[in-house]
């Protein structure tokens, strides 16, 4: 668990799984296992948990890192008018549609949603 | 199945998830949410564990168990599109905003 090497494409799951026995996710294990639960799935296996939840969050960091840069994209235009400032980055359905949309998901605002 | 339920037990899950989703926000840049976006993202996430989960459960019936093992998952994954070296590389990642575990006052409801 030293270093910071990509793992050779041999054995990768056998030291992932060493890693993940000492990874704490965002999301904690019961939350994952409620929703794991729902669907039939007898989540015992505390690394199969883990990895699941590491799994969603990288989704979701993938998906919010594009907003991000969507964001910073559509910021560059207006920022010549108050250079200087510390800019403080807004997660709006703005960045978030083209961000999803490269996923192959279309999201719209539902008209009663305020 | 609406992630959306009624009672109140999925509504603490929920806001946990949604918690989460918003470090998880904050940990990739982003300063403040819109509560629409955040809303989207926590149902994209509840949806996303929930078809994992799925996923998983029928590749290991289909092997002949009823448990399943990480290997499921990570055909599950695979099938998803998902990089499974990627995923290593994220759990690498140093800065992360850690949620405390919580005492468990009382046994789960399910």
């Amino acid at each position: 668990t030293n270093g910071s090497d990509v793992p050779p494409a041999g054995t990768p799951l056998a030291e992932f799984l060493q890693q993940l026995e000492d990874y704490t996710p965002t999301i904690p294990d019961t939350v994952t296992g409620y929703y794991l639960n729902r669907t039939g799935f007898d989540a015992s296996d505390p690394r199969v948990v883990r990895m699941i939840s590491l799994a969603a969050q990288k989704f979701i960091s993938d998906i919010a890192n594009d907003a991000l840069q969507h964001c910073k994209m559509r910021g560059s235009g207006q920022s010549s008018r108050k250079v200087g400032k510390d800019k403080r980055y807004t997660l709006t359905m703005e960045d978030l549609t083209p961000a999803l949309s490269e996923y192959g998901i279309n999201v719209k605002k539902p008209y009663y949603f305020t | 199945m609406t992630s959306t339920g009624n009672s109140s037990l999925c509504a603490a899950r929920r806001k946990a998830v949604s918690t989460c989703v918003a470090a998880l926000c904050c940990d990739v840049g982003f300063h403040e949410a819109d509560k629409i976006a955040l809303e989207t993202l926590t149902e994209m996430i509840q949806s996303y564990i929930t078809e994992l989960g799925r996923s998983a459960q029928t590749y290991c019936e289909l092997s002949g168990r009823t448990e399943p093992m990480l290997n499921d998952v990570a055909v599950s994954l695979i099938e998803m599109g998902t990089d499974l070296a990627a995923l290593t590389m994220h759990a690498k990642k140093s800065q992360r905003v850690l949620i405390q575990p919580q005492e468990q006052m009382r046994p789960p409801v399910t």
